[in-house]
C-alpha cells in the first residue's frame, strides 16, 4: 500500500538538501511510530521517495512524496500527527492511500514557479513585459548544458522553446523585485530549471538582472494527459 | 534583525547553508522584545561540531526554562560564509531569532579546546565587537566564558569580562537573575562584574592583576580590590540525579559529528590517568541512577526521533550499573529499532560482555586506547591496561566477528624512550598476528589495524603540568621512526600534526601575555586553528614572532614544582599536593591504583567514593 503524500518547503528551510529533507521525514515517521515498509539488505532503509527534488534554495508549496506501508492507516490522524511532528515550514497539505499504481515521479511533467528578482535597474514593468513577450515568441532560444558523456561532461546546446510553458509577468513585489510566473516542463520528457530560463532571459535582452537575488518558489507540480495537464492529487 | 533578501543572497552561494539557519525540532523562538535577559551561546567552531556538544543542549535548555530569559545560538561561519558575509556586510547573527550578537546582554562563549581561540576573535570581530575588556563600554553585551579550557583562563583574560569555573549549569542563572534584578535599579557593568565576583565560582580578570620575575615565571597573582577571593573555587554539580536534565534535544537538520542521543551516565572518573585533564576537573566521581537514567533517555527518544543513544561519559563501562542500565535500554527499544553505543571502550572482558550485549542491535567499528606502547610507559601515565588485556580483548573480538581494530597512542609521553615509541609497533603487530593465528575458516572480514599517534600536550590541573612538551623535532623524530619500521598494507600508522600541538601547548599553560599573540595570528588569518587543513603554522611562527613571544617558553620548557603557575589561583578541588605526588609516582614509574579501590587523599572534600572505602 502507497501514501501518496503533497507537502510544502517554505522560509528558511528551502535551505534543507534532499538528503536532510529525507533524514527530517525518517526521524518524523519513526517518531510517530507509522508502519513503513523497510528495504531488504544488510542496511534496511524505510521505503518512501520524493518526487523530482528540488534543488537548493527553492522554496515549495508542492511536493509530493510516495510512501510504502505495511498495513491500512486512517489518512486524516496520519495527516495530523506527521503535522504535530514535522516543522512549521514543512506540512503535508493532503494525502491519498493508492493501492498500487505508476510512481508519482513518472507521472510529473510540468512544474509552475514564482520567480522574483532584482531588476538591478530602472525599468518599467509594462516595457519589461513588451520585451520579454517578444522574447517568448522566438522559435529557438538556446542555452549550453553540461551533458554526461560516457565518463565526461561535454557542454551541449539545446534549446529551451519547448520546455516552456505559459509565462507572465505579475509586477513588482515590496522590495521591488519583478515577478514572474512561469510553466516549465519537468521529468524524463525534458526539463527546464527556472535559473536557466533567467539566465537565458537577462542574457537575450540584456537585463543586468542581479542572478544572485533569485527567490524562486515551486507553486504547483502536474501531471499531462492527452494534451491535459492535470493535478496528481 | 538582519537584512532576510541579503541573506538569502548568502546563502545561495555557500556550502551547506542549513548551517545557517537554526529552527530545528526543539529550538526556541521567544520574542526576543518580551524576554528580559537576551543569552547568544557561543560554541567557536562550525555548527555541526557545535551541535554535538552535550554541554550546549543542557545549558540552552536551561536558561531558555525560565520564561524571561532567551538563548540563542551562534556558531563559527565556515569559511566561504564568512568571506559572504563580510562582502556583503551582514553582521553575526544568532540562528534562532537571527538578530545581531551584539543586541544581546550575554554573549557565552564554552572553551572546550585550546584550538578554538582565534574563532573566538572572529566571531566577536564579525558581531562588531571590541576584542578587549576594556573597549567595550556598557551598549556591548557582557563576554563570558566557561568549559574546561576556562579552568586557565588568562591567555584569554584581556578579552573576557568573567569566567565561569566548573560546571556551567550551576552558576549560569545565578549570573543570570543577578543581573536581572540589578537591571531594574541604576544599572552599570562595573557594578554588576562587581557583584558577580562574589558568586563562588565566578572569576573576573580585570579585578586581578600579576607581577612577574626577571626570569619570565609569575611572581604573584593579585587581586585589585579589598574583600576579592584570591582562589576561585569551582562549581559543581552535587546531586547528578537532581540537576537540571533537558527532556529534549534539539535535532539538527544537517548530519552533524554526534548524530544521536548523548545520555550522560555520570561525571568524573576514578582511574588517575596521569595525562587526563578531564579526569582531574570532574572530580568527584558522581553518577545518574539507572531509573533516572531510563526516564530520560524514554523522553529524549520521544521527543527527537534519533534512532540511536549512545552512553557517554569519561569512561562510560566504569558506570557501576552498566550491566542493568544496558538490558533495561535493550528490552526497551529492541523493537523499536533503537541502537544503543559506547564511545569509550576499556580493554577487559566485562566491557566486551557489554558490548557484546548491544551489538546485537547494532555493529560498530572497535577502538581501544592503550595509550603508550610498552608496559614500563604505561606505568608511568597511569594508564591501567596490560598487553594482556588487549590480548584478551581483540581475540575475544575476533572470535566475535570484528576485523577492524584502531588503537589510540600518545607521543612525547614523560621519561618515553625509543623502546616505549617501538611499542606502538610491536602492539599494531600482535594485533595483526592474532587476526592471522586463527584458524582460516575462523577469520571474518577484512582485517586492518590501525594505530594512530597524536602528540602529547600538557595540561593544566594535571600530574603533568609541569613537564616541557617535545620540540617539533623530536616529535616528528619519532613519528618517522614508526613510520618507517611499518612495511605492511594491513597495518595503517597515523599521526597528529606536531606543529598544532605545539600551538596547543603554548596556550594550555600560558598566561595572560599571549593575548598580543592571539590577536596577532588572528589578523594574519589564523582560524579554526583545530582544523588541520586549515591550520596554518607559518603563520603562528610569524605571529610568535612579531608578537615577541618564545613559544618554548610556554610549550618546551618543564616547569619548576615551586614555580607559581597562571592557574594557580584556581580551586580545581584536586590538591596541588596530590598532582605533586603523582608527578613523583610517575617519574618513579609507580602506579597508582583506581580509586574505588581505596581512597588516595586526592583533596576533593564531599566525595562519595571517600566515604565509602575508607
Ligand atoms: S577523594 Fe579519594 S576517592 Fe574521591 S576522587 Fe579523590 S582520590 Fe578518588
Amino acid at each position: 500500500m502507497i501514501i501518496r503524500a503533497k507537502f510544502t518547503k517554505r522560509n528558511y528551510l528551502k535551505y534543507l538538501s534532499h538528503l536532510d529533507l529525507m533524514r527530517l521525514f525518517q526521524r518524523s515517521f519513526s517518531t510517530i511510530q507509522m508502519p513503513i515498509k523497510y528495504s531488504e539488505g544488510f542496511n534496511p532503509h524505510p521505503k518512501f521517495s520524493i518526487a523530482n527534488p528540488l534543488s537548493l534554495g527553492l522554496e515549495s508549496e508542492c511536493e509530493y512524496m510516495d510512501i510504502d506501508i505495511t498495513e491500512h492507516i486512517d489518512i486524516d490522524d496520519f495527516i495530523k500527527e506527521i503535522n504535530m511532528v514535522l516543522p512549521e515550514d514543512i506540512q503535508i497539505t493532503k494525502a491519498i492511500c493508492l493501492e498500487k499504481g505508476e510512481s508519482i515521479s513518472s507521472v510529473l511533467s510540468w512544474a509552475y514557479y514564482e520567480i522574483k528578482v532584482d531588476l538591478n535597474q530602472e525599468e518599467s514593468v509594462e516595457s519589461l513585459e513588451e520585451s520579454i513577450s517578444k522574447w517568448l515568441k522566438k522559435e529557438e532560444v538556446l542555452i549550453t548544458r553540461l551533458k554526461k558523456k560516457g565518463k565526461n561532461k561535454v557542454p551541449t546546446e539545446i534549446n529551451i522553446v519547448p520546455l516552456l510553458g505559459n509565462i507572465t509577468i505579475k509586477g513588482l513585489d515590496e522590495n521591488n523585485y519583478i515577478v514572474i510566473n512561469a510553466l516549465l516542463r519537468t521529468g524524463e520528457g525534458g526539463n527546464l530549471k527556472p535559473v536557466q530560463l533567467m539566465e537565458a532571459m537577462s542574457r537575450d535582452l540584456n537585463l543586468n538582472l542581479d542572478l544572485d537575488s533569485l527567490l524562486i518558489k515551486r507553486i504547483a507540480l502536474y501531471a499531462e494527459k492527452d494534451k491535459n495537464i492535470y493535478c496528481p492529487l | 534583525m538582519i537584512n532576510k533578501l541579503k541573506l538569502d543572497k548568502v546563502l545561495m552561494k555557500v556550502e551547506k547553508p542549513a548551517r545557517y539557519i537554526g529552527m530545528e525540532k526543539n529550538s526556541y523562538k521567544k520574542d526576543l522584545n518580551k524576554v528580559n535577559v537576551k543569552f547568544a551561546f557561543s560554541f567557536p567552531d562550525v555548527y555541526e561540531v557545535g551541535m554535538s556538544h552535550l554541554g550546549l543542549q543542557i545549558i540552552y535548555n536551561l536558561i531558555n526554562s525560565v520564561e524571561s530569559f532567551a538563548c540563542e545560538r551562534v556558531f563559527a561561519p565556515w569559511v566561504d560564509m564568512e568571506r559572504e558575509m563580510r562582502k556583503e556586510g551582514i553582521p553575526l547573527y544568532s540562528l534562532e531569532s537571527k538578530e545581531e550578537v551584539k543586541n544581546f546582554d550575554f554573549l557565552g562563549f564554552t572553551l572546550q579546546y585550546e584550538m578554538s581561540y582565534t574563532n573566538i576573535l572572529n566571531i566577536l570581530d564579525l558581531s562588531h565587537i571590541p576584542f578587549n575588556s576594556k573597549d567595550r563600554d556598557e551598549s556591548f553585551p557582557i563576554i563570558i566564558a566557561g568549559g574546561s579550557c576556562a579552568y586557565n583562563p588568562e591567555p584569554l583574560a584581556n578579552f573576557f569580562d568573567l569566567f565561569v569555573i566548573g560546571e556551567g549549569e550551576e552558576v549560569i542563572l545565578e549570573l543570570l537573575n543577578l543581573y536581572d534584578e540589578l537591571k531594574k535599579g541604576p544599572y552599570s557593568k562595573d557594578s554588576f562584574l562587581m557583584e558577580a565576583s562574589k558568586i563562588e565560582g565566578v572569576y573576573v580578570p580585570k579585578f586581578y592583576n600579576v607581577s612577574y620575575n626577571e626570569d619570565g615565571t609569575i611572581n604573584e597573582m593579585y587581586p585589585l580590590v579589598a574583600n576579592l577571593p584570591k582562589v576561585i573555587n569551582k562549581r559543581y554539580v552535587i546531586d547528578l540525579d537532581r540537576m537540571y536534565t533537558p527532556d529534549k534535544l534539539i535535532v539538527p537538520y544537517i548530519d552533524t559529528v554526534h548524530d544521536r542521543i548523548a545520555l550522560e551516565l555520570f561525571r568524573g572518573c576514578t582511574r588517575g590517568c596521569r595525562f587526563c585533564q578531564a579526569g582531574i576537573l570532574y572530580r568527584p566521581i558522581r553518577e545518574k541512577s539507572v531509573e533516572n537514567l531510563v526516564k530520560i533517555s524514554e523522553n529524549l527518544v520521544n521527543n527527537t526521533g534519533y534512532d540511536s543513544i549512545s552512553l557517554m561519559s569519561l569512561s562510560s563501562c566504569d558506570y557501576s550499573q552498566l550491566l542493568l542500565l544496558t538490558k533495561e535500554l535493550m528490552r526497551k527499544y529492541e523493537d523499536k529499532k533503537i541502537g544503543l553505543s559506547l564511545p569509550s571502550l576499556r580493554l577487559d572482558s566485562f566491557s566486551i560482555d557489554i558490548l557484546k550485549e548491544i551489538e546485537k542491535v547494532r555493529k560498530s567499528g572497535l577502538t581501544f586506547a592503550p595509550e603508550a606502547g610498552s608496559q614500563r610507559l604505561r606505568d608511568v601515565i597511569n594508564k591501567g591496561v596490560t598487553e594482556d588485556d588487549l590480548v584478551n580483548a581483540v581475540t575475544y573480538a575476533f572470535e566475535e566477528g570484528w576485523s577492524r581494530v584502531k588503537l589510540y597512542f600518545m607521543i612525547g609521553l614523560p621519561t618515553e624512550t625509543d623502546e616505549d615509541i617501538m611499542g606502538i609497533k610491536d602492539l599494531a603487530y600482535l594485533v595483526k598476528d592474532i587476526f592471522f593465528n586463527r584458524p582460516n575458516e575462523e577469520r571474518k572480514g577484512n582485517f586492518k589495524v590501525t594505530a594512530s599517534a597524536s602528540c602529547f600536550v600538557p595540561k593544566p590541573f594535571t600530574p603533568f603540568q609541569w613537564y616541557g612538551q617535545d620540540t617539533i623535532d623530536e616529535f616528528l623524530r619519532k613519528i618517522y621512526m614508526v613510520k618507517n619500521s611499518i612495511k605492511d598494507k594491513k597495518v595503517v600508522f597515523n599521526y597528529h600534526d606536531a606543529d598544532l600541538s605545539y600551538i596547543e601547548a603554548i596556550f594550555a599553560r600560558g598566561d595572560r601575555r599571549l593575548s598580543d599573540l592571539l590577536v596577532n595570528a588572528w589578523r594574519k588569518g589564523c582560524k579554526f586553528d583545530g582544523w588541520s587543513d586549515l591550520f596554518r603554522y607559518d603563520l603562528w611562527l610569524e605571529a610568535l614572532e612579531e608578537s615577541n613571544i618564545d613559544g618554548s617558553f610556554y610549550a618546551n620548557r618543564t616547569r619548576d614544582i615551586n614555580e607559581v603557575l597562571p592557574w594557580d589561583f584556581i580551586n580545581s578541588g584536586v590538591s596541588k599536593e596530590f598532582l605533586i605526588r603523582e608527578y613523583k609516582n610517575a617519574i618513579d614509574g609507580k602506579t597508582t591504583d583506581d580509586c574505588r579501590n581505596g581512597c588516595r587523599a586526592c583533596g576533593i572534600t564531599d566525595c562519595s567514593m571517600r566515604g565509602a572505602y575508607n
